[in-house]
């Protein structure tokens, strides 16, 4: 899923990024940071406070890798909830600044998925647009505006039980994509 | 044990999602523990989420980099070097070069004996201490098992309707699961979250039966992650509404302090 040339098994990362060492946290965000900077930048479209947050989530995995728990999770999705969080935090204390451009990013999904994909990710991008803009729509409210699924529901107007099992679609769709 | 039910819930796409409460994000670790199915589930979905996350790729500006880290401090990487100090004391050898080889190999050899006790001794405390540690938890995932287990149960066991009741204005995070088991009307309920009461307080379970409240039961002070039984339902019933009571319960609801309801 990251491009990267040489890779570092996930276990000996933990341990020396744990250890608190340079050279870990050089590889991490070497092999992180667009990932998770792509992720800050689809919920916050400031550039100046995309790079707030980029910098804040970074200097906060820094400080927490100590409670990093492996056998709760994998360190990637650790670290994007990390980034979430700290994005979907400053967008809710802006919420009157950011309102308008969420309502509007909303209802231009299509819009939205101008992004440049690079190379290794053309594939991916057929499969996004494969997703049923329906299931699409409702994975950007939920999990890049955190909305909760009540509020994406009421936001869509359909009944809860459809967001779920749209959501729930839309991530089996992804899931048994890749498991080919 | 019927995992599937659980699976199929939903309950790990909010855990991906981020959309889950404190108390669903321990369930989900705990369950995830205990089943391997359940853990390949949760794993599967952390890799989708993983690959939709990839698609929006962008390399952070060049200057980022050197700004984050400038605001971080390293621990040095234990060199070898480090311990080298301890050679420094070769010259004070040289000077007792004539001590006979045997002594010196004696010295050694009781040096080395010494080292190993030490070690043997230090790496026997460790092993008892890591032994009562996995004793404890696993003590803690056995009382952890037990309960998820319960829950399973509570979830696969297709008489039962799962209702969520809803924090009202008073207390909007609130959330309380109730089980209905529609077959014998038992009913179990599982908080999954609630402010906590203060020792004169307890919170206490009604249900609207042709518009009257009924008691249903009181939820121990200590109610984070325990699955209570409570009274079984009679009559038709229109909702469940939780209330903060005194403790021990009241004979009828105080309404201004209802924190969790809904409607059936």
């Amino acid at each position: 899923m990251i491009t990267s040339k040489i890779k570092i098994p996930e276990e000996e990362l933990v341990a020396s990024l744990k250890r608190n060492e340079r050279a870990a946290f050089d590889y991490l965000y070497d092999n992180y940071s667009a990932a998770l900077y792509g992720l800050i930048s689809k919920i916050i479209k400031v550039e100046e406070d995309a790079e707030n947050v980029m910098q804040d989530s970074f200097i906060k995995i820094w400080r927490k890798i100590g409670d990093y728990d492996p056998s709760k999770g994998r360190l990637f999705t650790w670290m994007v909830n990390i980034a979430r969080n700290t994005s979907i935090d400053l967008i809710r204390k802006n919420k009157n600044v950011y309102k308008e451009d969420i309502d509007t990013s909303i209802t231009k999904v299509d819009g939205m998925m101008s992004f440049q994909p690079e190379t290794s990710t053309i594939d991916l991008r057929d499969l996004m647009e494969n997703l049923k803009p329906e299931r699409r729509e409702l994975l950007e409210l939920v999990y890049l505006q955190g909305y909760t699924q009540e509020d994406a529901a009421e936001h869509l107007k359909i009944p809860l039980g459809t967001a779920k099992s749209r959501i729930r679609t839309a991530l089996q769709d992804l899931k048994s994509y890749f498991a080919i | 044990m019927n995992t599937n039910e659980y699976i199929k819930s939903g309950i790990l796409e909010d855990y991906v999602l981020g959309t889950a409460s404190e108390q669903e994000r321990k369930e989900v670790e705990c369950m995830s523990k205990i089943y391997p199915e359940i853990k390949t589930e949760l794993s599967a979905l952390e890799q989708s989420i993983g690959q939709y996350i990839s698609f929006y790729q962008k390399t952070p500006p060049a200057h980022l980099k050197e700004k984050i880290f400038a605001q971080m401090t390293f621990d040095e990487t234990p060199a070898v070097e480090t311990e080298l100090p301890g050679v420094e004391t070769e010259p004070e050898i040289s000077t007792i070069k004539v001590v006979p080889m045997w002594s010196k190999l004696a010295i050694a050899a009781s040096l080395l004996l010494a080292a190993l006790s030490v070690s043997l001794y230090v790496s026997k405390n460790k092993v008892s201490e890591e032994m009562a540690a996995v004793k404890t938890e696993l003590e803690g995932i056995n009382a952890q098992k037990a309960q998820t287990d319960q829950l399973l149960a509570l979830y696969g066991n297709s008489q039962n309707e799962l209702v969520t009741l809803k924090g009202t204005e008073k207390s909007p995070e609130s959330e309380v699961k109730v089980f209905w088991n529609k077959q014998n009307n038992e009913v179990a309920l599982l908080v999954d979250k609630l402010p906590k009461t203060d020792a004169a307080h307890q919170y206490q379970l009604w249900t609207i039966v042709d518009g009257k409240p009924v008691d249903m039961g009181m939820i121990d002070a200590d109610f984070d992650g325990k699955i209570h039984t409570m009274k079984t339902i009679s009559g038709n019933v229109a909702a469940f509404a939780i209330t903060l009571e005194k403790a021990g319960g009241s004979p009828s609801p105080t309404l201004e302090e209802m924190y969790v309801m809904a409607a059936v």
